[in-house]
């Protein structure tokens, strides 16, 4: 089962990382003094700089690839990653609470043919990551093979490494202080914007930090990546009845992503999301055709066909989607991609887990299914290069094929004549969290705001109400795709096999003919 | 004193001395091993001992509450500087302290038998015999032809955790978790891959389900997704199966805390007390039970486990009210979150409460779906099977049930005897009467 939320349906900030300082810039939390240069704001680059401070060197990397290939695995690779973060939250009107965390530890990874091993440690010691390395060699069984004596780049086709998400300021140097006014100012405008409003909590997330990758390839990169989201949650009361909702943005991205334009639409939307469920209807239950407004309503592609084009399913032929490449799934004016390439989106990686440089893969292209997203195991098996898919929650974990941002490229029609072409149906404009089953291809997203569309035209707002399709059969119900493309700046977690990864979606408005809307009036 | 609370209760001097005027300190440590095996072999094996701590700071009022792997003297050191300077920005909040010491006492000292004796029985070769042991059963059903592929799991830990607190609050806990499941993908004529299959997950190995019975019961289930299909749009009655059934109670938990209930976000507010629910709803909190998933001595402030009613024959009983929320709210505290839940005053099980029904769904599985939990509005993704008079009939999916919360336990018409042994929530079958389903 595969999950998809945003910050906002989880109600408590546990699990948030990070760690700040004091007035003076802070220090990387947890690490002693940085040695030499100031952590980069760079791009991927193919030696030893920000994890230098912990002690790893070329050398210790050589030698945990020689405990790691000592049973003659086809291919190891060691992942090192610190990540630092930190939320501060407001609740009845105070910023009174803070969250930190640093994660700092090495996953070492065996693969033989299509089976892997994995050990991981905290402790950067040659000894405890030589222990982790023997675990994972355990997968294999044979004559031993050399560690490469020499690391160097691979940026791949592309010739240098891209800068995706390069920040003027890194968090490491941002001040708790500075955070404050924008949580403070977020609550007294969402109180202003509407008497009705009871209750605000605003959460400010940041995170520093990096990957280092190296391979018994001899391919090494290291990459710095920011992270950072705001959420803002109200509750209204209304003539005895109450409500709660919310807006959320994120993306990897520095300080001045908050701009006064973000905060002012952050602020109108979470109030204006929340008032109208007092004026919200029953939603009908049953099949009818739906209107997906544009951005957020990516959550339909994420599930309905994202998932099931992760090639490891298919590898293992659990896909609805396996052995239906070159196979048209959907009308010629449908084009769905995965993009990690996305300036300072939350789903955007300049490299993978396993240090593949991330494009841009195209899952339908005029309606035929196109390209599987891959790891490097994937990638093997069906003799195609990486899409630079293949990720990890964290050093815990070995990689899997992943979505990054996943979105339909505009089409032919307009959002007002897609409105007009219906005549009972509903438009969705917000979502809280979709799940998908792979096999059967059956999926859900969870509405929490829509209309009521009659006649052509929007009437009454509904809310939270669950809509249910089966994939393959959804993507060929999408009958009319608009022109207006938005990608979600909203910060979403995909879940699959216990790992959690940050993504993006969008999409254009489309009409999807026929699905079943799970509302409460036959 | 174990070599764990000895770095808890360091760190909390530590934490102290960088100018915490209180501190709470959990230190972990877990070894783990996971295997995933499919198709006649290892697909993947995870193994590592993991280890850090969890710090709640009280600065002159001011709460942090921070987390670190990085245990390297200096490193912690300067961890905890940052984060006592990170507090002192904050605004300080009279109602945050450690719990009154008064909480934690009256600890039980009942041996809750979390720790298996013949843990460390459980190498590499034993783990893989199990996982094919697993694939076998599954292969060998009737009908196993169209098996796809079979993916199975074996995983077991032991991890220890202990907390201490500047006002003299000392705990641990111990614990052996070992854990099985198998997954089914068969084909469809139709062209779909629908899965799936069981697991379980209990503190002693010998508790775990037989490999032969768990196995075969995966195939049986995936056979029976073939041809599944959404059902009417109508008003139904609904048998939830015991190990689905806690979606249900989950969504309730949410709304039951005292976070919620100060924020203005549980329709349950001001409810307690009250005959809210049908009157065979009953939900006991038992954190005491041998081997139980959630069993505990104290709850994650310390705060010593007590059982207690949270719903009695459909009246409200008790909040999860903790120390932080219950000083907000002027309310003693209870504990912060569920450990076991039991469901008493059942009878009979699947098969005799599926007989009673005439019309309905059998739910053996959600898909996705959430819940208001500030007015109690559901709408989930349901798969399972129609009844017909008191038979199990055709697979059902791509199908949504819809309504309220409050509405839906009223109408708990029946509940079985036969609680779901795997989980902390020991969910038994359910039926509830008259739900709005969504399909066709």
């Amino acid at each position: 089962m595969l999950k998809l939320a945003t910050a906002l349906g989880a109600a408590s900030l546990a699990g948030s990382l990070g760690c700040g300082g004091n007035e003076a810039p802070p220090r990387i939390g947890g690490a002693p003094p940085p040695v030499g240069p100031k952590p980069p704001q760079a791009p991927p680059q193919a030696k030893i700089v920000y994890f230098a401070r912990f002690g790893v060197t070329e050398s210790l990397i050589r030698d945990a690839l020689g405990v790691a290939l000592a049973k003659g695995g086809d291919y190891a690779d060691v992942f090192f990653q610190h990540r630092v973060g930190s939320t501060m939250a407001l609740e009845d009107g105070e910023v009174n609470r803070a969250f930190a965390s640093v994660d700092l530890g090495v996953g070492v990874r065996v693969v033989k043919g299509d089976q892997t091993g994995y050990g991981y440690t905290e402790e950067l010691t040659l000894e405890a990551i030589k222990n982790a390395a023997a675990t994972a060699a355990s997968i294999a069984d044979g004559p031993s093979r050399d560690a490469p004596a020499i690391f160097r780049a691979d940026p791949g086709p592309g010739g240098a490494f891209p800068a995706r998400y390069l920040l003027k300021r890194g968090w490491e140097d941002v001040s708790p202080k500075e955070k404050l006014p924008f949580l403070l100012a977020l609550n007294e405008r969402t109180f202003k914007a509407d008497p009705r409003v009871k209750k605000v909590s605003v959460g400010f997330s940041d995170e520093h930090g990096a990957v280092l990758v190296a391979d018994s390839n001899g391919r090494l990169v290291e990459d710095v990546q920011p992270m950072t989201s705001l959420y803002l949650s109200c509750v209204a009361e209304d003539k005895g009845r109450r409500e709660q909702n919310g807006y959320n943005v994120a993306g990897r991205e520095g300080l001045d992503f908050y701009t006064e334009d973000r905060l002012a639409r952050m602020v109108r939307e979470a109030v204006g999301r929340t008032v109208i469920l007092f004026d919200a209807v029953q939603p009908p239950a049953g099949e009818m055709p739906i209107v997906m407004a544009a951005g957020s309503s990516g959550i339909l592609l994420h599930e309905a066909i994202g998932h099931g084009m992760e090639a490891d399913f298919n590898r293992k032929n659990t896909s609805i989607y396996s052995d239906r490449i070159g196979k048209p799934v959907a009308k010629p004016f449908v084009n769905i991609v995965d993009d990690g390439s996305i300036d300072g989106a939350r789903g955007s990686i300049n490299v993978d887990d396993e240090g593949n440089v991330a494009g841009k893969t195209l899952l339908v292209d005029g309606g035929t299914l196109a390209t599987y997203l891959h790891d490097s195991i994937s990638a093997k098996f069906y003799k195609v290069p990486s899409t630079g898919s293949g990720r990890r929650e964290s050093f815990r974990f070995p990689p899997m094929p992943r979505m990054r941002s996943t979105y339909m490229q505009n089409g032919p029609h307009k959002r007002d004549e897609i409105i007009a072409s219906v005549k009972k149906g509903i438009l969705c404009t917000n979502f809280t969290n979709g799940q998908v089953n792979i096999g059967a291809g059956d999926f859900t997203f969870y509405v929490k705001n829509g209309f009521l569309i009659e006649d052509g035209k929007l009437t009454r707002p509904i809310k939270d109400v669950n809509i249910i399709g089966n994939g393959p059969k959804v993507l060929e119900k999408i009958d009319m795709v608009a022109d207006d493309l938005a990608i979600d700046e909203g910060g979403w977690t995909c879940g699959k096999n216990g790992q959690s990864v940050p993504v993006s979606q969008g999409i254009p408005t489309v009409r999807v003919s026929a699905i079943t809307v799970g509302g409460r009036k036959a | 004193m174990s070599e764990l609370l000895d770095v808890a209760k360091k760190a909390v001097s530590l934490a102290q001395q960088k100018g915490a005027k209180e501190a709470r300190v959990t230190a972990y440590r877990s070894r783990d091993v996971a295997l995933q095996w499919r198709d006649g072999k290892v697909e993947n094996v995870t193994e590592a001992t993991t280890r850090g701590i969890n710090v709640q700071l009280y600065v002159d009022g001011r709460y942090a509450s921070v987390s670190t792997s990085d245990l390297r003297p200096e490193a912690l050191e300067r961890f905890l500087d940052d984060s006592v300077a990170m507090a002192r920005t904050l605004t300080a909040d009279a109602f945050r302290t450690l719990p009154d010491p008064k909480l934690y006492a009256g600890r039980s000292s009942a041996d809750l038998v979390l720790v298996d004796p013949k843990y460390g029985d459980r190498t590499a070769d034993a783990r893989r015999a199990l996982a094919k042991q697993l694939e076998d059963a599954a292969r060998g059903v009737k009908g196993a032809d169209v098996i796809l592929s079979v993916t199975t799991n074996v995983a077991d830990s032991n991890g220890r955790t202990a907390r201490a607190t500047s006002n003299g609050f000392e705990g641990e806990r111990e614990s052996t978790d070992f854990s099985v499941s198998v997954d089914v993908s068969v084909k469809d004529p139709d062209g779909r891959r629908p899965s799936d299959g069981l697991g379980a997950s209990s503190h002693f190995f010998a508790d775990l389900p037989p490999a032969e019975e768990l196995g075969r019961a995966s195939t049986a289930r995936a056979l029976a997704r073939i041809g599944a299909k959404k059902t009417e749009s109508k008003v139904m009655t609904m048998v939830v199966e015991n190990r689905v059934a806690r979606r249900l109670v989950g969504a309730l938990l949410g709304a039951m805390t005292a976070r919620a209930v100060q924020q203005k976000q549980s329709f349950l507010e001001g409810k307690v007390g009250t005959p809210l629910f049908g009157k065979l709803f009953t939900m006991i909190d038992d954190p005491f039970v041998p081997k139980g998933m959630g069993s505990r001595l104290f709850d994650g402030e310390g705060i010593a486990a007590k059982r207690f009613p949270v719903v009695e024959a459909g009246v409200l009983k008790a909040l999860y009210i903790d120390d932080y929320y219950g000083r907000k709210l002027h309310l003693a505290p209870t504990t912060a979150g569920a450990s076991n839940l039991l469901f008493p005053g059942g009878k009979g099980d699947l098969e005799e409460l599926i007989k009673g029904v005439k019309d309905g769904v059998l739910v053996t599985g959600f898909l996705g779906g959430n819940t208001n939990g500030t007015t109690g509005d559901y709408s989930l993704g349901v798969q399972g099977f129609r009844i017909r008079d008191g038979k199990r009939a055709e697979p059902v999916g791509e199908t949504n049930i819809s309504g309220n919360q409050v509405g839906l336990w009223q109408k708990l018409v029946k509940v079985g005897a036969d609680p779901y042994a795997f989980s902390s929530m020991r969910t038994p079958t359910m039926v509830f009467d008259a739900v709005q389903f969504a399909g066709v």
